[in-house]
């Protein structure tokens, strides 16, 4: 069996956490309030826990959790930037602590954000400066260069400097960015937030054209639409654990059993649902005020075995009403609120 | 494993976006036409003060530095203090300016030892200061009548072996930035601290004993003491001295940096604070 392109083991990061305090409070603070324990001021904080997953060759495998769930630290201890407590991570069979060398020369990383390139220098002027630091030259980088212009679209603007493109286009040069050396693997943090819908949906047709020419995809997101349309499999990550690890169908597939029902109420508050919890009706649900219309719109998450009219009968019983009422077929977001009691957004 | 032949054009490249950069601010012939020649110019004025209308002065002047040509004395020591000063914080700079423009990430997800993106900054540092140099050099042609009367390739050797233990202490400062982020507060201090031991615009003869002393312990000092003999027209046996402790302080501090740098580059891929500022 051919070894996968990402194998990730076991990956763990601790970050120490050092509790804020001027620096008279820090040298003073401790005989002033008989407090001698230094360990006190330390606390750890536990980004990412046990991340166990594999990648195979020409596979998009999408890493989909909330902010602060531990995605990007995942991706920067791939990346090599920064070292993992403990546990591995292996690129097409190269460790990345032991050869980060080697591994930077088979990963494209794009960063959150767009910064990760000159603004003051143009988009042709950027690929020349990171191809060199690739070790790229001469007329096989010009002609590489000339090539991602014109698959993002770029030409046009090439010469112009990078401060004068719009978001879509900062973001497509940075996507350029990291194909110059041709790399195996492609690792994107991110790479459609904060873009108009638009361009966030040419962003994603260039990644499943990336997939098509045989690209290794790793992605995060915490667009569940987008894991759904580019995975082939997601990783669920809350809390820094994989929490469900299968293809976007079989996520659903899993939950189908699960009634999902979609309420529009006038009236809300938080004990109406915490009785049908408890009552063991609803296993889950969230609630979220549209102003506009001036209603809340409520997602249960029906207990195995209930049926929606019993569930109907407990609420109205509670002397609510209902505005208008759906079952739903299950999303992915109703996936993560299943497994995690909450919503992507909180 | 990158060596420095292979990695040339990379270092080279880090140069080059610099200078691009730099030539797309409109301001940037204020400081490359003005200001290397406004700095020693006060100087000047205050030595010609102090020497008298006739120069009556002078021989005082004289008996502490070795000559009456107090123009040189300053030019040489102020151009060797801009540019030991812009190498020194050059790569704490240079690493501090990826931080805020938030490129610092994608260079250090390039494949190669990250000094030598260092290395690169300190190329362009080094190339605008012979710039600076070229300007100052004319425009203290025409303003004063300087000349330099020594072997320019004695000077250019001075340059060099004054090179590892700038980098070394500038490493000092590239890891101070790396960790702590912001640095200003610590190179202002040294900076001000070379400034008055390093005997940049006055012979060290006036200082106190007690700085006399730890001014012998800078290799700066050293720098431009060589510097100001060979301009004065002194060969390589004159300042055998200097260039000995230059050779000497440049290997220990160049290592001692260079492990520096790396044992903090350690630190903070483990603190994950690379992109932090």
């Amino acid at each position: 069996m051919s070894e996968p392109a990402l194998r990730v083991e076991n990956l763990c990061k601790e970050f120490a956490v050092k509790k804020k305090g001027g620096l008279f409070k820090r040298l003073f603070g401790r005989f002033g309030n008989g407090d001698e324990d230094s360990n006190s001021d330390r606390k750890s904080f536990v980004a990412v826990n046990k991340v166990s997953f594999d990648i195979e060759k020409g596979e998009i495998f999408g890493l989909l959790g909330p902010n602060g769930a531990g995605k990007t630290t995942t991706i920067k201890m791939i990346s090599t930037l920064l070292r993992p407590t403990s546990g591995s991570v292996n690129v097409h069979g190269v460790n990345v602590s032991v050869d980060p060398q080697r591994v930077l020369q088979m990963i494209g990383t794009v960063l959150a954000g767009e910064r990760c390139v000159y603004w003051k220098l143009t988009g042709r002027e950027n690929l020349e400066y990171f191809g060199a630091l690739y070790g790229q030259r001469g007329p096989e980088l010009k002609q590489r260069i000339d090539y991602l212009l014109d698959r993002f679209q770029l030409s046009k603007r090439a010469d112009e400097t990078v401060e004068k493109y719009s978001t879509g286009m900062k973001r497509r040069i940075v996507l350029a960015r990291a194909l110059l050396h041709n790399p195996r693997l492609l690792i994107l943090d991110e790479p459609t937030a904060g873009l108009d819908p638009q361009a966030a949906l040419n962003l994603r047709d260039l990644i499943l054209e990336l997939k098509g020419e045989g690209k290794t995809v790793l992605l995060t997101t915490h667009y569940m639409e987008e894991a759904d349309i580019l995975s082939d499999r997601v990783a669920i990550i809350d809390h820094g654990e994989i929490i469900s690890l299968n293809t976007p169908e079989q996520l659903k597939r899993d939950l189908k059993q699960t009634k999902v029902v979609s309420l529009d109420v006038l009236e809300w508050k938080d004990q109406f649902g915490d009785a049908l919890c408890a009552a063991g009706l609803v296993s889950n649900y969230t609630a979220q005020h549209d102003t506009a219309n001036r209603r809340w719109r409520l997602t249960m998450h029906l207990a195995d075995g209930v049926s929606v009219g019993a569930m109907m009968a407990a609420y109205l019983e509670q002397g609510n009403s209902v505005q208008s009422l759906a079952v739903n077929e299950p999303s992915l977001e109703d996936v993560f609120i299943h497994l995690t009691g909450k919503s992507l957004r909180d | 494993m990158s060596s420095v032949i292979t990695v040339f054009p990379a270092v080279w490249a880090v140069a080059r976006r610099e200078f691009k950069m730099f030539f797309r601010y409109p301001s940037w012939f204020i400081s490359l036409i003005i200001w290397p020649s406004l700095f020693p110019i006060g100087y000047i004025f205050v030595c010609k003060a102090l020497a008298g209308p006739n120069g009556e002065s002078l021989s005082t002047y004289a008996s502490y530095s070795g000559t009456t040509d107090y123009i040189s004395y300053i030019l040489i020591g102020t151009f060797m203090w801009m540019w030991l000063n812009v190498m020194l914080w050059g790569f704490g700079q240079a690493l501090r300016t990826e931080q805020i423009r938030g490129t610092l990430e994608s260079n250090w997800l390039a494949p190669l030892q990250k000094w030598f993106l260092l290395l690169g900054s300190s190329v362009y540092d080094m190339l605008r200061w012979m710039m600076f140099m070229v300007i100052a050099g004319i425009e203290f042609y025409f303003i004063f009548g300087f000349r330099v009367q020594g072997s320019l390739w004695l000077m250019l050797l001075v340059v060099l072996l004054s090179i590892p233990s700038i980098y070394g202490v500038g490493m000092v400062f590239a890891s101070l930035v790396l960790w702590a982020k912001q640095a200003n507060t610590p190179v202002n201090v040294v900076r001000g601290v070379m400034m008055v031991f390093t005997g940049m615009t006055y012979p060290i003869a006036v200082l106190p004993q007690w700085m006399q002393a730890v001014s012998r312990y800078l290799p700066l000092t050293h720098s431009i003491e060589a510097a100001r003999a060979v301009a004065a027209g002194s060969g390589l046996k004159a300042i055998s001295g200097n260039v000995e402790y230059l050779l000497i302080s440049g290997v220990i501090l160049f290592i001692l940096g260079f492990a520096g740098f790396g044992r903090t580059e350690r630190i903070i891929s483990q603190h994950g604070s690379l992109g932090h500022h």
